[in-house]
């Protein structure tokens, strides 16, 4: 293991913004008031304020007078091997980078920024989860973490097409929207693949796949890796370059949108011409200018609630765009949970959790809360627009054995096109 | 030494040296953050920053941040919330509001304002020193903030208890000769002038840091902060 | 001088049984032996009803002979003996001026020159440690003493060649007891107060500028009839006197509470009689009686005629924050350019740890690339 090297990203990366965030936390811990694996586990070592504990020892200890003094006197000792394991554990298990710990500091500390950092350091010092770093590895080399490699994508395409009947262009040339998705969606929820088809083709718009930027999903940013994340960003933006498209749309995936809306831009050129946007800011879109059409009430049975997403809602912003639509077809149906909003409780599968083994126990009790909130509205469908949570909610609605419906935004407004 | 001398000393050489150490040592902390660089942030934002960074510090000031159900967590601790809002309130009410700390800010900056009446002064800061009692306690008995707490932190909460403390006795005249409390209140005023710079406490500075910052972060995203 | 009582001396001068007894009960309430101990100190007439203590000081008068007090001045003004004079309580002040009889005082005796001091060398011979010393004003010790000599010997030296025989010094004043105005920053004479330099000796302290005339008779009055000093605190003053803060007993106190503030002279508030402290009154820090004796026969007293306490009865009053300056503020405020320079030299090694903070950084940077 090479401490040192976790140590140089820390200090690399420390600069005024994480430095003056880290002098304003007083350790009150009113942080872990918001996060659910804290809640639901009660283990003290997952509040946010100790998950960005090792990126302040860091930061005082090469930084500070104090720092200095504290690791002469023995107040405070050199980071070790043992650290990174313990926090390796704290940051990649036990936290969805959700961010909703920053909405409660009392200091309005980005918390979830900070934790990436920490993330960062020790990818770099290779203290990722095993299952993790497999995948990333998967995806250096097949393009996909998922196992969805150049033939496995092109047969689930041809399937689609075939089987939902929708016409899915691809690699077209002159295209003005690049549509990018997520493994995910290909490998588990193909009928999304369809709905996005449908709706983009009843919105007339002028659009493709690309067969070589595939795949929306990046682990490399999950891991905190800025050449990994920087690889994957690559391949997609290239492509959309190279295409000359104007907007780069992804799908239904979060922690994507993240890297490529917010993050991209601060580690590569992007020009100005290329907007880049997530399906459901595209949605809101179509329906407020008319492009398309929906039934309206088409999905007005039982109760109907929507989770918002850490990454495509508070971080994304596209908060209003999903009431818009579940107003028109969920009228009366349509129940919001307590906090929603950005205020919302993250799924716990986020930031890549879901993809570790070892951490299905917390992930599991996280959810708990959240199947507390979804009871509490009495709901029987619940709504997202972030086909990793709804790998979290389809994984929990089986482990829990819950009698919900989960369903995707874009394949409800597929399928409430109106004729 | 007797008592009057010994407080002619602490509010006379010791408090301007403490003065002139906090204000050099605030500059310090401020120079050394601000030197480290700041990357600019060059995704274009949804929203708008500047109401972003608005809307957080009318929230942040607005007491919110000590209102357990408006923050829409889990309110598990809520005493943690209401606790640290009563002492931050008490404590700018008598550093701010009460009239004898008024007086100090005025010959420091040449110009003075309306006060509060002490009752009402006085009543904030015996709920401010209570909160305190009752955040010790918490720090003592919770598991995450006894994770939190080490040597450090348990002597931020005394230097700024001391002055509190003291003050409150002082004000009320009680147990012990006027300027034998006024000469350990500005004993401990002073000692606590130095510590500032050194430890967390100098957080009231960084506040202005990372609320600025959350607000960007949630203003450009076009999120209410 | 004879065996004489104090009692037969003023039988003497015409003094009826009835008035004498009326004395003692003025005396009473002036040692504060009766609660409340000092309201009425100039108009005897019910403490008449207090006859168990009245007694008793009929009884010390009636049997003792008189004390010879010897009274020096220094660096003082003789505001203090100016106040004792002045005193409308005049039974007092004739009994201590007149029958308890001061042997020595520059200003008052009507004789002068060496025919004075040669009487104040043969009292010092004759009642030997019996006599009382009285000193008003700050003793200079600065080069040798020469900031004040008379008839060409140094204060100092008149005050240990005094204080030799004496039973007991009292210091009245602040001058004589703290160094007073004398002492103020940057007390070129190195003034000192009594109880710096005599350590040998009893010695009461009735600071104030000038000392309350009724406090300093009470007190040399306790000595003289109980032949012992009353009670004093950690500044040898008498806590009768001075056990209260003119805070404690203030009767602008309530708006003090209350938080209603003058906030100038001339404002609704002054009108109106409330609190002076934001006007610079040290009454909170400042023990003495004149909230309740007052001046002038218990007519007024500063704070009730709208000036603030300056303070005077503490030790470098002159020298405790401006006179109109609140006393919750600081004494001084740093000089700018002390700020700036803290700020600079702050600012300056901030910079200094900033840059060698980003050379790691880029070491950092540089080390994670290879």
């Amino acid at each position: 293991m090479q401490t040192q090297k976790a140590m140089n990203t820390f200090v690399k990366e420390t600069g005024g913004w994480v430095a003056s965030q880290l002098e304003a936390c007083t350790r009150c811990g009113m942080c872990a008031e918001a996060c659910h694996f804290y809640q639901a586990t009660g283990v003290p070592e997952y509040a946010p304020v100790w998950k960005v504990e090792l990126l302040r020892r860091a930061y005082e200890q090469r930084f500070t007078v104090s720092g200095k003094v504290k690791l002469a006197i023995g107040i405070d000792s050199e980071i070790s091997d043992e650290d990174l394991l313990n926090w390796s554990s704290y940051v990649y298990h036990a936290c969805t980078v959700c961010n909703k710990c920053s909405m409660v500091c009392p200091m309005g500390i980005d918390l979830g920024t900070l934790i990436h950092d920490v993330r960062s350091g020790l990818a770099e010092a290779g203290v990722v989860p095993a299952d993790l770093a497999a995948a990333v590895q998967k995806q250096i080399e097949e393009g996909s973490p998922l196992g969805m490699t150049d033939e496995v994508y092109a047969d689930r395409l041809e399937w689609v097409t075939d089987d939902w009947e929708v016409d899915i262009p691809i690699d077209k040339e002159g295209a003005e929207t690049l549509v990018v998705l997520s493994s995910i969606e290909v490998m588990k929820f193909p009928q999304n693949i369809a709905a996005v088809a449908e709706v983009l083709n009843a919105a007339g718009e002028n659009w493709t796949l690309s067969t070589k930027a595939r795949e929306v999903v990046n682990f490399g940013f999950y891991e905190g890796s800025h050449s990994h994340t920087t690889l994957f960003l690559k391949r997609i933006l290239d492509q959309a370059m190279a295409m000359g498209v104007k907007r780069l749309v992804v799908t239904e995936c979060g922690h994507a949108y993240d890297a490529l809306r917010w993050t991209a831009y601060n580690l590569m050129e992007i020009p100005d011409s290329l907007e880049i946007t997530h399906i459901t800011g595209l949605l809101g879109e179509y329906v407020s200018s008319g492009r398309i059409k929906l039934k309206a009430g088409a999905f007005n049975e039982g109760k109907i609630t929507f989770h918002d997403a850490c990454k495509i809602q508070r971080k994304g912003g596209h908060i209003n765009e999903p009431r818009q639509i579940l107003n028109i077809l969920s009228p009366d149906a349509f129940v919001e949970m307590t906090p929603n909003r950005e205020e919302a409780i993250c799924c716990g599968g986020g930031g890549g959790v879901i993809a570790i083994k070892d951490a299905d126990p917390i992930r599991y009790a996280a959810f708990e809360l959240k199947i507390d909130q979804v009871k509490k509205t009495g709901a029987d469908t619940v709504v997202m627009s972030c086909s990793n949570c709804r790998l979290q909610f389809t994984d929990g609605k089986e482990h829990f054995n819950l009698d919900w419906k989960i369903n995707g935004l874009t394949q409800m407004v597929a399928d409430a096109l109106a004729d | 030494m007797n008592w009057t001398t010994f407080l002619h000393f602490t509010r006379g050489p010791l408090f301007q040296v403490s003065l002139l150490i906090f204000v050099g040592g605030m500059a310090y902390r401020l120079v050394r953050v601000v030197l480290l660089g700041w990357k600019g942030d060059k995704a274009p934002a949804k929203g708008s920053k500047l109401a972003g960074v608005a809307k957080t510090y009318l929230k942040g000031f607005l007491i919110f941040p000590f209102i357990p159900w408006v923050k829409r967590t889990f309110n598990r601790n809520p005493i943690m919330y209401l606790a640290g809002g009563l002492f931050h309130l008490g404590l700018f009410a008598a550093i701010l509001l009460g009239t004898p700390h008024m007086l100090v800010w005025k010959s420091l900056l040449g110009f003075g304002w309306p006060t509060l009446p002490l009752p009402i002064v006085d009543w904030l800061a015996a709920a401010s020193i209570a909160a305190m009692i009752a955040l010790l306690f918490y720090r003592r008995t919770n598991s995450l903030l006894k994770l939190l707490t080490g040597p450090a932190e348990t002597l931020n909460w005394l230097l700024v208890f001391l002055p509190m403390v003291t003050g409150y006795i002082m004000t009320h005249h009680l147990f012990f000769q006027y300027e034998v409390l006024f000469s350990l209140h500005m004993l401990s005023v002073d000692v606590l002038l130095i510590w500032i710079p050194l430890s967390r406490i100098s957080h009231f500075m960084f506040y202005f840091f990372s609320r600025t910052i959350h607000g960007v972060e949630f203003g450009k995203r076009g999120v209410t902060p | 001088m004879s065996e004489e009582t104090i009692y037969q001396r003023l039988e003497k001068n015409g003094v009826s049984r009835r008035d004498f007894l009326k004395l003692c009960g003025t005396l009473v309430g002036a040692m504060g032996l009766t609660v409340p101990p000092l309201e009425s100190s100039g108009l005897p007439g019910h403490l008449l009803t207090e006859d168990q203590t009245i007694r008793k000081v009929a009884q010390a008068l009636e049997s003792k002979a008189r004390i010879p007090v010897i009274w020096l001045e220094f660096q003082d003004c003789a505001g203090c003996s100016e106040a004792l004079t002045r005193s409308q309580s005049p039974t007092l002040i004739d009994l201590v001026l007149n029958t308890i009889s001061v042997e020595y005082h520059e200003t008052l005796t009507a004789a002068a020159g060496h025919q004075t001091e040669e009487n104040k060398q043969s009292i010092m011979k004759q009642y030997a440690g019996q006599y009382v010393l009285v000193v008003e004003g700050s003793i200079p010790m600065a080069l040798g003493g020469a900031y004040c000599t008379i008839g060409g010997r140094s204060a100092i030296d008149i005050l240990e060649e005094a204080a030799a025989g004496a039973a007991a010094i009292i210091s009245t004043g602040n001058c004589a007891a703290f160094g007073g105005l004398p002492k103020a920053n940057p007390n070129p004479t190195d003034a000192k107060g009594v109880w710096e330099l005599i350590t040998d000796k009893p010695v009461v302290n009735i600071p104030g500028c000038p000392a309350i005339p009724e406090v300093f008779t009470g007190t040399l009055a306790h000595f003289v009839i109980f032949g012992a000093l009353p009670e004093l605190d950690d500044l040898n003053r008498p806590v009768t006197f001075y056990g209260k803060t003119i805070h404690d007993r203030c009767l602008r106190r309530p708006f003090y509470e209350a938080g209603k503030f003058a906030n100038t002279f001339d404002d609704e508030g002054a009108k109106q009689g409330w609190c002076l402290y934001k006007l610079g009154c040290k009454g909170p820090t400042t023990h003495n009686a004149c909230a309740t004796i007052k001046w002038d026969a218990g007519l007024s007293f500063p704070v009730q005629s709208g000036h603030p306490c300056l303070g005077c009865s503490e030790p470098d009053f002159w020298d405790g924050g401006g006179f109109y300056q609140g006393q919750s503020a600081p004494l001084n405020r740093p000089a700018a350019t002390a700020v700036g320079a803290a700020i600079g030299a702050g600012a300056v090694v901030g910079a200094a740890m900033a840059a060698n903070n980003s050379a790691q950084k880029k070491r950092a940077a540089q080390a994670s690339e290879e």
